[in-house]
């Protein structure tokens, strides 16, 4: 968020959403969509059908926008569910399981994001990549990118559901002590 | 409700993940409205995945975002409605506001009046089942005061009718509370016992009536199980006798009295 001209806060981005005013919809495509299309396009795994999903997906955001409540939640959570569950649902319906990258894909994902993403704070990354260890990065990206349970990814990593649970909780809570500075 | 516990059980952690089930995500949602503790961990966490997940971005081609938004309307909203479910799957469907707001009065009124229809019919039959109900209870207690009643009435008649010879039969030793009386009639020999007060017997035992004929105790039957509230018929006994005893036996009765389990008894 704070990567960008704030020009809204959540409460006004909200409101104007619910009028179903173009621009707001349009600060909420150009703000958002990079990171819904990371989770829909980890999900779908072919470029074309991730196109296909990220449109239904911000389509069913702007049609049901009324049924959000921001005393449930943020924003953002509702937002990355109904992209999550969206790409969960076409990978289903293709008969597919949802993608799933190995661990040193995975791994060598988290290498590049630490160099290459094109983040304007590349400091703040760096430091942020030094905070999850690679073993925790992975277990919360599978989780909370692919949409995967703990369940599974204890059984595809061959973990034990015990410790993908500390683990995720953990880098979790690193994640939220450096975000919360 | 211990908050830190909840907070540190992990289970925001889930919600914030999308792994909880649709119960524990109301759950969540209706814990952190009431405890302030909880919304604020809630928010932290939200607010540090949503950071997480913007520095994980892949843009969409650039193309993608004229294409969404070419199906879509903007400006005010005739009615904040729930979308229309079948638009979903469509892909190039202008959703135009549909006309299925504008329902006609009449269909309205028409609706309307099948509701109240419909609940006047529960509301009757609800009724009907009350009254049903009560018309049962009402039978059953009939019942109940006529067999009472009748019970009354025969006992004022053997106590009127100078033919039966009233015994009266005390509780013992083993049972000083225990009362029952003995009607016998002196020209048939018929005895009826009216129990007052007996304990109520162990399961496999009943209680047996004894009339004592010159010095010797003679079996006038059992005592049927309910006993309590009727006038009980027992076998007719031998003229001259001198004492009626009931005591406690096997079911069936034995052939000689229990004298260690003898309850009540009584001097003609």
């Amino acid at each position: 968020m704070a990567t960008q001209k704030p020009k809204y806060t959540e409460d006004e981005l909200v409101a104007s959403l619910k009028r179903n005013d173009q621009a707001a919809f349009e600060y909420l495509y150009d703000h958002y969509s990079g990171s819904l299309y990371n989770v829909i396009s980890k999900i779908v795994r072919d470029e074309e059908r991730a196109q296909d999903v990220m449109q239904e997906a911000f389509l069913k955001i702007w049609r049901s926008i009324s049924s959000y409540n921001p005393d449930k939640g943020r924003l953002f959570t509702w937002m990355l569910n109904i992209a999550r569950n969206t790409g969960i649902d076409a990978v289903r319906a293709e008969g597919r399981k949802p993608g799933f990258d190995d661990i040193q894909d995975n791994l060598e994902r988290a290498e590049q994001n630490a160099s290459y993403q094109p983040s304007p704070s590349t400091m703040d990354l760096k430091s942020l990549v030094e905070k999850l260890k690679p073993e925790r990065k992975i277990l919360v990206d599978m989780v909370y990118f692919q949409g995967y349970t703990q369940e599974e990814v204890s059984e595809r990593l061959s973990i034990p559901l015990g410790t993908v649970k500390s683990r995720i909780r953990t880098a979790l809570k690193d994640l939220k002590n450096y975000f919360s500075v | 409700m211990n908050i830190q516990a909840y907070i540190e059980s992990g289970i925001l952690e889930e919600y914030v993940l999308g792994t909880v089930s649709e119960q524990e995500m109301q759950e969540v949602e209706c814990m952190s409205r009431i405890y302030p503790e909880i919304k604020e961990e809630l928010r932290k966490l939200e607010q540090a995945m949503e950071k997480y997940a913007l520095e994980h971005q892949v843009p969409p081609p650039a193309h993608l975002k004229e294409k969404i938004f070419a199906q879509m309307s903007f400006g005010p909203l005739p009615v904040q409605g729930v979308p229309a479910e079948e638009a979903e799957d469509a892909t190039v469907v202008p959703i135009g506001q549909s006309a299925t707001n504008a329902r006609p009065l009449w269909s309205r009124m028409a609706v309307a009046a099948s509701v109240l229809l419909a609940l006047m019919l529960g509301w009757a039959m609800y009724q009907m089942s009350e009254y049903r109900q009560q018309n049962e209870v009402l039978v059953s207690e009939m019942a109940e005061l006529r067999t009472d009643a009748e019970y009354q009435k025969t006992l004022a008649s053997l106590y009127r009718n100078p033919n039966y010879r009233t015994v009266r039969m005390a509780g013992v030793e083993k049972s000083p509370e225990s009362s029952v009386v003995a009607f016998w009639n002196q020209s048939t020999n018929e005895v009826l016992l009216d129990v007052q007060r007996l304990p109520v017997p162990p399961t496999g035992r009943q209680y047996q009536l004894w009339s004592i004929v010159n010095g010797t105790p003679v079996d006038m039957g059992v005592l049927e199980a309910e006993f309590a509230g009727k006038i009980l018929k027992m076998k007719a006994t031998q003229p001259g006798a001198a004492a009626f005893a009931i005591t406690l036996e096997k079911a069936g009765g034995s052939p000689n009295p229990t004298l260690e389990e003898m309850y009540v008894m009584g001097n003609v």
